[in-house]
């Protein structure tokens, strides 16, 4: 095998996909020839950065849900889409039912309030768990919040907060955008000792929230779990948060308190 | 692009078309980020996967029992994703080969290596998206893993094709990667 062989051969080569006699043959040529040595090294490099620091896009859950009734539409799929019904045609029932008895509304309604605060805990978690999964999850990496918040600019129509209390062991590694329910969200990726920490930043607008509307009832942090994964959810103007980890629940909420403190309007 | 009504097109399920259909579920992540790739934009990426699944399943009947259905569902979305630019160019698309450096541009030295491994995700994903959309196209594939002969049934092209695209689309993206951080 001569320079232009071996050249040619090179991507094979790397992928495994040479024949044994042509991948020694190559090998030996590689090992005294430093011309294609450097560009065995240029190929490996290129290879190391796409593997490792391409940012590789996840299908949003929203849109893997409407692939999964496209690929099979059989009414055996799954359980239909929770809220649609009773956020119809239950409310009119509830008031009809109200006059007859208070407390059923009420436990209607603390009931909704449940229902609003699993959908968004169960959806926090989830996406914490795509980071953790995905093999490429930041689309930043980053030293520092001064560089994940430019980073948004132009990728959401608004700007999250990055906080990074200074009194926490708490590290920023990194940025990208994903998906909460069906809105886009800045998802800022932190560590804490050896735990992951995942911030989410979304539009609240159209989501039920738990704890009503009023503004005060706003920038109170919620606390749930779901799975053995804590989340503390809070709003701040137009936006929503959601901080989820497995670190221990009242770490959980003091981080949760010096973040919402942070990102008040 | 057009956002489809996903019930509203579906055909009659049958037992062979429900297990095709979850297979194909299992490419969701990688059709998406070929997707992203392709059109630079979440909400077209979004829509043009929907639109590859909306093909694939009309076509279900077509595909032999023995095809390569990854190959076959990356071939819909780009054939599909071109479609969607012919459409607005009102236009032919380019078919031709892109340019690119020759292959051995890039081999400048350790020095020019070292600055390479320093670039973060960001740099990569820019130089990336400024490479011509057959060249990205293969580079997404390789990455999957696909083999050339894959790509090539991918892109409809001969595998000598494949090989040759993928070194121009490499030395290309080697020539990007090496403007930053000068």
């Amino acid at each position: 095998m001569d320079c232009s062989d071996v050249r040619r051969s090179l991507r094979d080569l790397l992928r495994h996909r040479l024949e044994p006699p042509l991948a020694d043959e190559a090998r030996a040529h590689l090992e005294g020839c430093a011309a294609c040595g450097r560009a065995r090294d240029a190929e490996e490099t290129l290879d190391g950065l796409l593997a490792e620091r391409l940012p590789r896009h996840a299908a949003p859950a929203a849109l893997k849900r409407r692939l999964a009734r496209l690929a099979d539409p059989a009414p055996a799929w799954g359980p239909p889409e929770r809220g649609r019904w009773t956020r119809f045609v239950a409310p009119a029932l509830a008031a009809g039912l109200a006059v007859a008895s208070g407390a059923l509304l009420l436990e209607r309604h603390a009931g909704r309030e449940s229902a609003a605060l699993e959908r968004l805990t169960d959806e926090a978690v989830n996406d914490h768990l795509r980071v953790l999964a995905s093999q490429h999850p930041l689309e930043i990496e980053s030293g520092g919040s001064h560089q994940v918040k430019p980073w948004f600019e132009g990728r959401l129509d608004f700007a999250p907060v990055v906080p990074l209390p200074e009194w926490s062991e708490l590290q920023l590694r990194g940025g990208a955008v994903g998906y909460f329910l069906d809105r886009r969200a800045a998802v800022m990726a932190y560590s804490l000792r050896r735990h992951a920490v995942t911030l989410l930043a979304f539009r609240s607008e159209g989501l039920r929230w738990p704890a009503g509307g009023s503004p005060a009832a706003a920038a109170q942090v919620q606390a749930s779990s779901a799975r053995g994964i804590h989340v503390a959810l809070w709003r701040a103007g137009a936006l929503g948060y959601a901080l989820v980890s497995d670190v221990a629940p009242d770490e959980l909420a003091r981080l949760a308190a010096a973040f919402a403190a942070a990102t008040a309007p | 692009m057009l956002r489809l009504n996903p019930l509203a097109i579906v055909p009659q399920p049958d037992s062979r078309a429900r297990e095709r259909g979850l297979a194909a579920l299992a490419h969701a992540d990688a059709l998406y980020n070929l997707a992203r790739y392709l059109t630079r934009n979440p909400a077209d990426a979004e829509d043009l996967v929907q639109e590859t699944f909306v093909r694939a399943v009309r076509a279900w009947d077509r595909l032999a029992a023995d095809s390569d259905l990854r190959a076959w569902l990356f071939r819909i979305l780009r054939n599909t994703h071109l479609d969607g630019v012919r459409r607005q160019r009102r236009s032919p698309v380019e078919v031709g080969e892109a340019g690119g450096e020759e292959p051995d541009a890039w081999l400048r030295g350790d020095f020019e290596l070292e600055r390479m491994r320093r670039l973060v995700a960001e740099e990569i994903e820019e130089a990336l998206l400024g490479l011509a959309e057959e060249h990205r196209t293969v580079i997404i594939l390789d990455l999957e893993g696909l083999t050339e002969a894959q790509v090539a049934l991918v892109v409809g092209c001969p595998v000598g094709t494949v090989k040759s695209r993928l070194s121009r689309a490499r030395a290309a993206l080697r020539a990007k990667l090496a403007d930053y951080r000068r």
